[in-house]
């Protein structure tokens, strides 16, 4: 076994010689399980991954959502993903990119989702937090709101939140805040 | 080098001399998953922030009987400030005895 492990390291050094560059830096735990949940994602049509930072760094990435029900049906909303050298012992920094109005995100783009905060566990990996996000546009939760003005509209009278929402993805004002359109 | 006695004193057999012999053994942790859920490493394997499967990086179960590699496991109860929960289950985690 030993001899074998020392056969391929022979290899790999023979293989980075010859190509020139420097010799492939190790990677962290973190980028290796982050590596193994990438290879294995299995998104809906409307979810879809991009690595603005090309494939050198995997760590950082963004996911664009398109939901294809409910009141957010039509708009994209990009999201960014952080992901920590300790990875899946500290879940993933999201945040949202685009301006929206919803009882969970708040105006700074940040997410309330609870397996990215306490009810996180390494179990978890890219796959499960994107069906997440992608759930808060489905089903909005007045219960746990970031925004609480959108959460009592979405409470007290849902046909004036699904007007709101639709007034701020096509780019309006909603009370004194602006969104960008994002249809 | 030893010799393989086989009854030299019957006509007809032979006596053999054996020269070289490897001796191969395999092993197998014996646990329900192929793969760690926290690293996603095989059990068979290590996890990732070892060199060598076996005996170094052994699997621990926990009462609830979901196993772990003990480092991953070890890594994870001590990052909760609080109590700490099977990563599978979420019951709370302790070292199966």
């Amino acid at each position: 076994m030993i001899k074998l492990f020392k056969v391929k390291e022979k290899q790999r050094e023979l293989a980075e010689n010859a190509s020139g560059g420097p010799p492939v830096k190790k990677q962290s735990a973190g980028e290796l399980r982050l590596h193994k949940d990438i290879s294995e994602l299995n998104l809906p049509k409307s979810c879809a991954i991009q690595f603005p930072n090309g494939k050198d760094d995997l760590m950082n990435f963004e996911v664009s959502i398109r939901p294809d029900d409910g009141y957010y049906l039509g708009g994209t909303f990009l999201f960014s993903f952080q992901v920590s050298p300790i990875y899946p012992h500290e879940a993933p920094k999201v945040k949202c990119k685009t301006k929206v109005y919803h009882p969970n995100i708040d105006l700074e783009g940040n997410v309330c989702l609870n397996i990215l905060r306490e009810d996180w566990k390494p179990v978890l990996n890219i796959n499960t937090v994107i069906y997440g996000l992608y759930h808060l546009f489905t089903e909005p939760n007045y219960e746990d709101p970031l925004n609480h003005e959108a959460a009592a509209v979405l409470r007290d009278n849902p046909k004036m939140f699904e007007s709101n929402v639709r007034r701020a993805m096509a780019g309006g004002y909603v009370g004194q805040t602006f969104f960008p359109r994002c249809i | 080098m030893f010799f393989l006695d086989i009854g030299v004193s019957l006509p007809g057999y032979v006596l053999c001399l054996l020269k070289e012999w490897h001796a191969v053994a395999s092993w197998t942790w014996d646990a329900q998953d192929e793969t760690c859920g926290i690293c996603r490493m095989a059990f068979d394997g290590c996890c990732p922030d070892c060199k060598l499967p076996g005996d170094d990086c052994p699997l621990i179960w926990g009462v609830c009987n979901h196993a772990f590699h003990l480092h991953c496991i070890l890594k994870w109860v001590n990052s909760q400030t609080s109590q700490a929960h099977c990563p599978m289950c979420r019951r709370e985690w302790q070292f199966k005895g």
